[in-house]
């Protein structure tokens, strides 16, 4: 259980060798580098972000040309694959495919260029298809649409609103324009949204019969320039085309699908080199040297001093960080503590001056989501599938290999608990025994007692187990406040409220109504006594030194009292534990729900009802399982976060993030 | 009237099914419009916020558990079903902390619910943080369904 120690480290190198340091420290992944944001006038920055954004607009390139390969040549995976973790590339590979690298850049772009044709031509299609929509009432008209007359005759094609019939549209015209009689209307076709119709008119009175169809909401035809039935065929012969079109440009880039690998090779490496010249920009150079500074962690100090000496005419200081250094946070745990730092991580990194958390945390965690979700058939469920994983999937990232670990652990201690309370798959013992077998004697007694019948007793273990919980992360606060030579805080805030929580607790239980409700008896009057003086010595300890920082004594007893009035967030903590009742009896209730309307179809109903309740049963549990193991892992962690740590973590340390090989899909072995 | 017994307690444990359903169910479909919005530009937290839209969907299920209890000490699952007028009464009022909090707090949690699933989607390394948020309210729930339980299981031991 440890923050890892870290050591400051400056390496001044010559020039010729940045390359292959900084390639050299990338590959070995343990030095985090800081950039550094002044100048002098010997070491001076140089600014490389150009090149590096132009290496992240190649790896974009080769990324959208991946998933633009997905999307037309979709790669096999099976559901699990995602846990495989990077392929493994050795260094002659890798360094082959670097020389190929212009070459799949092209490929890339190429397919990236397809994609634009193809997207190009899909969203021509639905276009062309409302203009052959458009056109089709006009079919039967055998005129260009935009044919406006001959000399001594004009013609007007359109449409009117739906619905006017070609009298209605002849009265309005003499309505509109009555002077007007060498005017003849012919209708096209006629459709409930419009009427096609076509006049013809003299070009004397061409003007007064525009007029009067600006009045009766004439419109103009879709513009063709040829007649509708050969504009129709064009579009339909542009449609195929597109389509052609369309079939083709796939074929093309489904031919790429043999270069995926080098794809994602490709993505690799530009996002590589672009961290790399994210780096360079932030070293200070003078002519001839420049230089690194950043964090390395203690125990590989001197192997990379080593190596790099070794290698290259370089100097390598390292020093122990000291006050006012912030150096970054990396955890090192055993096997059983690691999967829980993710946790702490996710809260926040231990301080400076904080220990690191996880051990205690890994403890009460598997303890109580095996509480929460107690039941011995899910917690199996739970330890098979995340070990076969473990087993099966050797190269999983190592991050996703810690959350399997912390769900197989807190499947053994779900399994541990369901035994406990007697719940395997909530009542399937007893159901499947009475419905299938008539035997109704046979049931799986709990080696403990059953949460149903005694959820009162139930009750008064989770506020024991919160108590627990809760004093041991006083007791943290203590262990930090030692660690740190501040023995006196240590008193003031650990002991003194050890002896006033504890003593109102063992004063409590001394009272009759309070040990009636939690079935037991009451304490003698000797410990009531012990622990009401315990609690009057903490609470006038408390009012004293809880507001120590104020100099002024009156304003230091008030703040005093008001931390004294901290008790009542400890019977708010405490209380919160009734989480592990509410939410064990959530399962097992839920389950016995599934259990009983499995029964209730099987009941003489022979080998369909057997079906049946197998189906009910696998879909009940899964989904029971689901939404349970989901509730369990939230409140786990809001009973860390909330009640134990705000008893006594902070956090706020920067995690350690070493100048490495960030890849997506490959990592390259190398042989040194 | 000798039947209204049996009457008040099976409306309390549809009650409380019932208003913790529509609770979750609201909440659920709130986190889940914003979950979706978060998925249609970075697919690759669908997980994260699927969590965080499942939260408030377990009022609903407190609430079955709740009426499930109930059914089954009433006797309507089986069993006899000879409960007092008084007993009806109780059982009923024993149902009520679940079906009136759950209602409230399934709603409240989806709107603490939504803020996190946006922080989320800005911030996906706080995810613990986030969960945090909603799980608070949830305590309330918790509460409200502790207490209906042990008032129906103390209920059924009492001699009225």
């Amino acid at each position: 259980m440890s923050v890892l120690p870290m050591k400051r480290v400056l390496i001044v190198g010559l020039k010729k060798d940045r390359k292959r340091i900084l390639e050299f420290l990338q590959h070995e992944g343990v030095i985090q580098v800081e950039a550094q944001n002044s100048d002098d006038d010997v070491f001076k920055r140089q600014d490389r972000s150009q090149a590096s954004a132009q290496f992240r607009k190649n790896a974009d390139i080769a990324d959208s040309a991946l998933e633009i390969l997905g999307r037309h040549a979709p790669e096999k995976s099976g559901l699990l694959d995602s846990l495989n973790g990077r392929k493994e590339l050795s260094r002659e590979q890798y360094e082959t495919k670097v020389l190929s690298r212009d070459d799949i850049l092209r490929k890339a772009q190429e397919i990236v260029s397809l994609d634009k044709e193809y997207e190009d031509s899909r969203q021509e299609i639905p276009k062309i298809e409302s203009r052959i929509v458009a056109l089709r009432p006009w079919a039967s008209y055998d005129l260009p649409l935009d044919f406006e007359g001959t000399k001594s005759a004009a013609v007007f094609t359109g449409s009117l609103p739906g619905g006017t019939t070609l009298d209605q549209a002849e009265a309005m015209l003499k309505e509109y324009a009555p002077d007007v009689d060498d005017c003849e209307i012919n209708l096209i076709s006629q459709e409930p949204e419009q009427t096609c119709v076509f006049l013809i008119v003299g070009r004397d009175h061409e003007e007064e019969v525009r007029e009067a169809l600006r009045k009766m909401n004439f419109a103009k035809p879709p513009l063709e320039s040829a007649d509708p039935v050969q504009a129709g065929k064009d579009l339909e012969a542009r449609r195929e085309e597109l389509e052609k079109n369309l079939t083709s440009i796939d074929g093309k880039i489904k031919e790429y699908e043999g270069d995926r690998e080098d794809l994602k090779f490709l993505s690799d490496y530009f996002s590589l080199r672009a961290d790399k010249y994210d780096v360079i920009s932030g070293l200070e150079q003078s002519g001839t040297v420049f230089i690194v500074r950043g964090w390395v962690e203690k125990r590989y100090s001197d192997a990379l001093e080593k190596s790099l000496t070794n290698k290259f005419d370089c100097v390598y200081e390292a020093d122990d960080p000291d006050e006012k250094d912030d150096p970054p946070v990396a955890l090192k745990n055993n096997g059983f503590v690691n999967p829980v730092e993710s946790v702490v991580e996710s809260y926040s990194l231990p301080n400076k001056t904080e220990f690191d958390p996880s051990s205690l945390v890994a403890l009460f965690y598997y303890f109580l989501f095996g509480m929460m979700l107690s039941d011995a058939g899910y917690g199996i469920i739970m330890v098979v599938a995340c070990g076969l994983l473990l087993l099966k999937k050797k190269h999983m990232e190592p991050g996703m290999r810690k959350t399997m670990k912390m769900f197989f652990y807190c499947g053994i201690s779900t399994t541990f608990w369901g035994f406990m309370f007697g719940s395997f798959f909530g009542d399937a013992v007893q159901v499947i025994a009475t419905t299938f077998f008539g035997r109704d004697d046979i049931t799986l007694k709990p080696l403990w007692f059953a949460q149903l019948d005694d959820p009162m007793r139930m009750l008064a273990f989770c506020f024991l187990v919160g108590i627990i919980h809760l004093f041991i992360g006083l007791g943290a606060l203590a262990y930090n406040d030692i660690r740190n030579h501040q023995y006196l805080d240590a008193f003031y805030d650990v002991v003194l409220w050890y002896m006033f929580v504890g003593g109102c607790i063992l004063y409590l239980l001394t009272l009759p109504m309070m040990a009636s409700m939690l079935e037991m008896n009451p304490l003698s009057h000797t410990v009531g006594q012990i622990g009401k003086w315990l609690a009057i010595i903490g609470f006038i300890g408390v009012v004293l030194t809880g507001g120590r920082e104020s100099k002024n004594w009156g304003k230091r007893i008030l703040k005093g009292l008001y931390s004294a009035y901290g008790i009542t967030s400890w019977l708010s903590d405490i209380l919160s534990y009734s989480r592990l009742l509410a939410l064990g009896l959530a399962t097992g209730v839920i389950a016995q729900v599934f259990n009983k309307m499995g029964s209730m179809v099987a009941t003489g109903t022979g080998v369909v009802g057997v079906i049946a309740f197998i189906l009910i049963f696998i879909i009940g549990h899964i989904l029971n399982l689901g939404i349970n193991a989901l509730g369990a892992y939230v409140h786990t962690n809001r009973l860390e976060y909330v009640e134990f740590f705000g008893k006594f973590y902070s956090g706020g340390g920067e995690k350690f993030t070493p100048f490495a090989q960030n890849t997506k899909y490959f990592k390259v072995k190398e042989e040194i | 009237m000798e039947n209204l017994g049996v009457f008040f307690a099976l409306a309390g444990a549809v009650c409380s099914a019932l208003m913790s359903g529509i609770g979750s169910a609201i909440g659920v479909g709130k986190a889940g419009q914003a979950a979706a919005g978060v998925v249609t530009d970075d697919p690759s937290k669908f997980s994260k916020v699927l969590i965080l839209q499942l939260l408030p969907g377990t009022q609903g299920i407190y609430g079955l558990l709740i009426a499930f209890i109930t059914l089954t000490q009433i006797g309507v699952m089986g069993g006899s079903s000879d409960i007092s007028f008084a007993k009806g009464l109780l059982y009923f009022a024993a149902c009520m902390p679940m079906a009136w909090v759950g209602l409230f707090s399934a709603v409240q949690q989806a709107n603490a619910a939504i803020s996190s699933i946006s922080l989320v989607n800005k911030k996906p390394d706080q995810f613990g943080k986030s969960m945090i948020f909603p799980a608070m309210v949830e305590t309330y729930a918790i509460l409200a369904l502790l207490v209906s339980i042990l008032s129906i299981f103390g209920i059924a031991s009492l001699n009225i």
